[in-house]
């Protein structure tokens, strides 16, 4: 019985969506960042899309977000010439790093002590968070803004990419160690750790590059001028959206695509998959994120199989889930579902 | 006909109210003492006592909210501005103040919202 995609909307933010980040899997779950030009990005719990608070305080546009690690730190880069490093726990804003234009990219270390920072300045700029009045380290060379700065081989290099050019950096040495040329302006860019692996979009084009050489390893092209794409953990499909409106997956091996879907009332910005690659997150101008199934029919989160029944060799009905329908029965079905995500005593740390 | 994937609910969205990070929940329980202790304290002790020193000085702020209302309060703000207005209300938060008669060189507003992140100091006479 062949199923149909049923996205979950999350509404709450009020502008496009043009940043989305996941963290990755702690005892609690794992979390979602929403960076929105309502200046007022969100965390969410990832597997169902719950709001579970927004982070208060930029005066503008917020271009990236991220989280750490075990989520409990959240970095904001914004327009308003600040990036915010948050303690995604509490909500409260923790650091404010002033700089000298809007600042479009942000990314923690593996151990949370370090943030990079990139933007409109063209200078890539590295936080140490334990001191963060102290001057940062600035690495420059880009000749137009930067659009995304990530860390990379165990933090010990950096991937910067402009409109034009895909740096690569080393982090003792400050200098740069390779550069591409990319034929048209970079749209996204996503590290994957696991294999080393640059995932590029530029014009209609996803590109997959070596982390290390910066040598392109295949490309796909969409029918539309993709946004963002995103590299499934296991390395069997990737996802990617644009100016369509519509989501593509793709077989990562052989190229062919696998589905489509429409949803979006608007482009897609961005498109992310979670870390255990159930599903992904799709960041729109609409204002909302949707969460959509890697395997679709699967239950997991708030989808759920449903079985067909035995007798009389009927097709089931499937009970789509309409906003009228009982809460009370709803509400006993989420309590079970959400129990074996997370571990049920959760250990407390000294 | 493609059957399409049941849901046992929606995601749920911000309750409009606060900014949410529930304090009940079980992660902030067990994590939001880390936090803390995160900007340098040592311990049980020293945690007390700032704990206490943060009661007492919220406490005053906030009865220096309530002392404010009705009062003309004298805004200093980025940019240079500086603006006066009847004190009405503060937001839960202390996000936003509601004030009224807000005199600027645009005219007065007879009601306005003031964003406190844009404020940089506040006087008034008692």
């Amino acid at each position: 019985m062949a199923m149909r995609q049923t996205p979950l909307t999350c509404s709450g933010h009020t502008r496009p969506v043009v940043d989305l980040a996941f963290s990755d899997i702690t005892p609690y779950g794992y979390f979602l960042i929403s960076a929105c030009k309502d200046g007022k990005p969100m965390l969410r719990q990832g597997d169902t899309g719950d709001w579970i608070g927004t982070f208060l305080g930029h005066k503008g546009a917020v271009w990236g977000a991220t989280l750490n690690r075990d989520a409990t730190k959240a970095a904001t880069a914004a327009a308003d010439f600040t990036a915010k490093v948050w303690d995604a726990v509490s909500g409260d804003e923790l650091i404010t790093l002033a700089h000298k234009h809007i600042v479009k990219s942000v990314d923690f270390t593996e151990d949370s002590n370090y943030l990079l920072t990139g933007g409109q300045d063209k200078l890539l700029r590295i936080y140490d968070l334990s001191k963060p009045e102290a001057e940062p380290q600035v690495v420059s060379g880009h000749t137009s803004g930067i659009k995304k700065a990530l860390w990379s081989s165990d933090d010990k290099q950096i991937l910067s990419a402009d409109d034009k050019t895909v740096r690569l950096w080393d982090r003792n040495t400050m200098t740069e160690v390779k550069a591409i040329n990319v034929a048209m302006s970079v749209s996204s860019m996503e590290y994957v750790p696991e294999g080393e692996i640059l995932v590029l979009t530029y014009g209609r084009t996803i590109a997959f590059h070596s982390a290390e050489t910066l040598e392109q390893i295949k490309s796909f092209d969409a029918p539309a001028t993709v946004n963002s794409a995103s590299l499934h953990p296991e390395k069997e499909f990737l996802v990617a959206g644009g100016e369509d409106f519509k989501l593509y997956k793709y077989d990562y091996n052989t190229g062919e695509e696998l589905e489509s879907y429409k949803g979006h009332f608007g482009p897609i910005h961005c498109v992310r998959f979670s870390p255990d690659g159930e599903l992904y997150a799709s960041g729109s101008e609409d204002g909302t994120l949707r969460l959509w199934q890697t395997t679709v029919g699967k239950t997991y989160g708030l989808w759920k199989c449903v079985v067909p029944e035995e007798e009389g060799g009927e097709l089931a009905k499937a009970r789509v889930s309409l906003p009228g329908t009982a809460e009370e029965e709803l509400e006993d079905l989420t309590s079970e579902n959400s129990d074996s995500i997370y571990s049920s005593t959760p250990e407390v740390k000294a | 006909m493609k059957v399409p994937v049941s849901v046992i609910r929606l995601p749920r969205g911000p309750d409009g109210t606060s900014r949410g990070f529930d304090p009940n929940s079980p992660r902030y329980q067990a994590l939001s003492p880390i936090s803390i202790s995160t900007m340098g304290c040592g311990n049980e002790a020293d945690l007390e006592q700032e704990q206490q020193a943060r009661v007492a000085l919220r406490e005053r702020y906030l009865r220096s909210l309530f002392a404010m209302v009705g009062h003309t309060i004298h805004f200093t703000m980025y940019e240079r501005v500086n603006v006066s207005a009847f004190f009405d209300a503060s937001d839960i938060d202390i996000l936003n103040f509601q004030v009224s008669d807000l005199q600027t060189p645009l005219g007065v507003h007879r009601e306005a919202l003031l964003r406190c992140s844009d404020i940089i100091s506040y006087t008034f006479e008692l």
